[in-house]
């Protein structure tokens, strides 16, 4: 497959020029993140993110299997990511590219190593029988931004998510279909979030929120730093690039908590949202089924 | 549990590739993206023609021979609808990505293998035909999709236009049709057991839905939709679809 | 819609009537039309018909975003490599790269050529086009042996790059017409360089592969034109919403 073209000498030096200038292309404030929205599907686990351009869909889902030997109490937690055609003709099927592992790669210390699901509540019977929770990330539309937004959807279709309701009884495990018992929610302990900062000039100099895909090709260095609302910091990744002055960093991390405070609150809004819409959608449809007997 | 909701599309939903189109109908929704022509790899390069290439996403799991058999379904339809020859040593990319399809309530389905129920179809032909329409694809002509299910209840046999998965699992056999805009028949597809009697039928429903005769000329479309309110015009929609796309396109004019 | 340019769709019958039937001149059919031999003649592309009885000609109006040469289009490309001869140009991303020779400039010979670096913007015309061969571009008039504007634009080296814009190729088509404001209804860059932008200066080479470049001394007027020309793509502007466009622009970047 083709390769991604490289962005003309005359864009890369003009995106680093107007930076210094404190311009960018499209007329945002260095620290300023393009609007984002939030939304969910008809389903349990759906959720759609949009972040200007970039546009990232996630789908939780759960089955029952056998828990890893070595990790009888704990159930299975995955989170799969892949970057489809869609995104770009530069990616192909099951041929990954540095961008997906390291978009994976921070997903997965973001959400999972941060223990933000609680794997020992889906073990059902220990050593035999737990819940298999997988997360899929597909990125529909890639403007920059990738891990920021990919992060907002894993968390809120994981929080949106329902698992079908079960049972134990003498020893006889029953998991309910959904139109036996209505599906609970996954236990929940907190909810991390992304943000990468960009560094442009030539020492780095300029810090710069949310680039979009231009920006990510010229800029110098990056750091993506993981952080829930209570200011509780879950990973920080600077991986190579230019060095960074360790105040700058102080300051992005600082900066970040208030953008985590802000998605946090969008998160906790759309999701109140949507339960209120499903209450009254469930009630109608309570009321449907008793008609089709 | 009928979902007959009419269709509903958006089209370039994605500002980063050609063309797009996000459709959903009877609970299915799906994005598709069209990227071409552009370079093909070499394995894949026709000296005479485009390279078409589909692509099936399932919303959940990694795809399998289930995605692969409706790849190469949609893969031989498209090719025929689009002007190959126009662009040879190219490719043309069609991504479907699935992202909400009916769960049937009665059953906990296995996911990690996503196995695709064979009722989407007709929603992957119409959504790859809305891209390929919005990134201005050269065409011979445009197409139809609909899934018929034939039910046997109680001694009695029916019809049902766009099965829900819970119907799919009753149905006696399961076949999705499209049809060109010329009324020619480009995709015949059947599960389970059926006569050749029932097939006939089948054909017919299906060609009801899909290739009513486009009112050509001053409104009467009202007429029809008048004598037949319940079933939805394939046709119609498509037409619709992109009369309003061209409009917003040629604003200007 | 006048009822004269139908909206059609790919394969759809062409309504007799509409064809132009010039008795002298030959049928010319434009963009989205196909023959198929002897008589139909069938639109390929779903958009709306435009025939011109005085010249004989018919076409489909309609907007894409895949850049397909043509001979004799105006083109912003950049190069990606030398090779012994000839330079390789990216016209769209993703697509076979087009060829410009290292003699396709003004005044270049085997001993003075132009010296580009990969990924400089250069401004060109498209020499040859055909769908079995990779695309031909040139930077001087074959006739005239001029430039006539054609050739690399700005200097990243020496800081004065100017930026390049994507649009979509019917705005870029709308902006290359010869009275943009009148028959395209684009006066954006009119706007801008007069009264309701405060005069700015700036220079532009539009590309009709959907790509637009911007120069000028001031960064930010590169920026103010280029968020001008891609916002009254993408929302569609009249010239009225293209005038509050530049005013609320100029306003907010001061």
């Amino acid at each position: 497959m083709p390769r991604e073209a490289e962005p003309s000498l005359n864009e890369k030096q003009f995106v680093t020029q107007a930076l210094q200038e404190n311009l960018r292309l499209d007329g945002r404030q260095l620290d300023q993140y393009r609007p984002l929205e939030l939304t969910f599907g008809d389903q349990y686990g759906v959720a759609d993110v949009t972040l200007g351009k970039t546009r990232v869909l996630a789908k939780a889902t759960a089955e029952v299997t056998v828990p890893y030997i070595d990790r009888p109490l704990d159930g299975i937690f995955t989170i799969a990511t892949e970057l489809s055609p869609m995104t770009s003709p530069a990616f192909e099927v099951n041929r990954p590219t540095e961008t997906e592992v390291l978009l994976s790669r921070l997903l997965e210390k973001t959400v999972r190593r941060s223990g933000a699901l609680d794997t020992e509540s889906l073990c059902l019977v220990a050593g035999q029988k737990c819940w298999s929770v997988r997360v899929d990330v597909h990125v529909v539309s890639h403007d920059g931004g990738l891990t920021d937004a990919a992060c907002v959807a894993v968390v809120a279709a994981l929080r949106h998510f329902r698992k079908p309701d079960t049972s134990m009884e003498a020893g006889r495990l029953t998991v309910y279909t959904p139109a036996e018992r209505e599906p609970v929610p996954l236990s929940w302990l907190h909810s991390p979030l992304c943000v990468t900062w960009s560094f442009f000039g030539e020492d780095g100099e300029t810090a710069v929120l949310d680039a979009t895909w231009l920006e990510e090709q010229v800029r110098v260095a990056s750091c993506t730093v993981s952080l829930n609302k209570h200011g509780e910091i879950c990973q920080i990744a600077k991986l190579g690039g230019m060095p960074v002055d360790a105040v700058v960093l102080l300051q992005c991390t600082s900066v970040a908590l208030v953008k985590v405070k802000e998605f946090s609150d969008l998160l906790d809004r759309r999701l109140a949202e949507d339960l209120k819409k499903r209450e009254k959608g469930g009630f109608m449809a309570e009321l449907r089924a008793e008609n089709d007997r | 549990m009928t979902a007959t909701t009419a269709p509903k599309a958006a089209l370039g939903v994605l500002p980063r590739s050609d063309g797009s189109a996000k459709y959903s109908h009877a609970g299915y929704t799906l994005t598709a993206s069209v990227n071409g022509p552009i370079e093909a790899q070499r394995r894949d390069e026709h000296a005479y023609e485009a390279h078409v290439e589909v692509i099936v996403r399932p919303a959940a799991g990694v795809g399998g021979t289930r995605e692969r058999h409706l790849e190469s379904l949609l893969q031989s339809s498209l090719a025929q609808l689009i002007l190959v020859k126009n662009f040879p040593r190219s490719l043309i990319q069609v991504v479907l990505q699935i992202e909400d399809s009916p769960e049937n309530d009665y059953v906990n389905t296995k996911l990690v293998q996503a196995s695709l129920n064979f009722a989407i179809m007709p929603a992957l032909v119409q959504t790859a035909i809305l891209a390929l329409l919005s990134a201005g694809v050269p065409m011979r002509a445009t197409a139809t999709a609909t899934a018929v299910a034939v039910v046997h209840q109680d001694g009695a046999k029916k019809m049902v236009v766009d099965p829900s998965p819970r119907e799919v699992e009753t149905a006696s056999s399961v076949h999705v049709l499209a049809f060109t805009s010329h009324n020619g028949l480009l995709l015949a597809e059947s599960e389970g057991d059926f006569t050749v009697g029932e097939w006939d039928d089948v054909y017919e429903t299906a060609k009801e839905i899909c290739c009513r005769s486009t009112p050509a000329k001053e409104g009467t479309a009202m007429v029809l939709d008048d004598e037949e309110p319940s079933a939805t015009d394939m046709r119609q929609f498509l037409r619709s679809t992109m009369e309003s796309k061209v409009a917003a396109d040629l604003h200007w004019k | 819609m006048a009822t004269g340019h139908p909206i059609v769709l790919p394969g759809e019958t062409i309504d007799p009537s509409l064809i132009p039937s010039h008795p002298k001149n030959p049928l010319r059919l434009g963009p989205g039309l196909r023959h198929i031999p002897p008589t139909d003649i069938v639109p390929t592309v779903a958009g709306q018909l435009i025939t011109n009885p005085a010249k004989n000609s018919m076409w489909i109006e309609y907007n894409s975003n895949r850049y397909i040469p043509t001979p004799s289009d105006l083109i912003l490309t950049q190069i990606l490599r030398s090779t012994t001869d000839a330079y390789l140009c990216l016209l769209s991303p993703h697509t076979a790269p087009a060829t410009l020779p290292h003699l396709a400039f003004e005044g270049a010979t085997k001993k003075t050529r132009p010296v580009l670096q990969p990924g400089q913007l250069v401004y060109a015309r498209v020499a040859l086009a055909n769908k079995h061969m990779d695309a031909e571009l040139e930077c001087v008039s074959a006739a005239t042996g001029k430039a006539d504007g054609l050739g690399p634009v700005g200097n990243p080296a020496a800081g004065s790059g100017g930026c390049a814009f994507d649009v979509s190729l019917g705005f870029a088509r709308r902006l290359l017409m010869a009275r943009s404001r009148a028959e395209g209804g684009v006066g954006v860059l009119e706007m801008l360089a007069g009264e309701e932008g405060g005069g700015l200066a700036f220079e532009t080479a539009v590309g009709r592969n959907g790509r637009v470049w911007v120069g000028s001394e001031s960064a930010r007027t590169v920026v103010l034109v280029g968020r001008a020309l891609q916002e009254t793509d993408r929302g569609g502007l009249g010239l009225e919403g293209q005038r509050r466009l530049v005013r609320r622009l100029v306003r907010e970047m001061r």
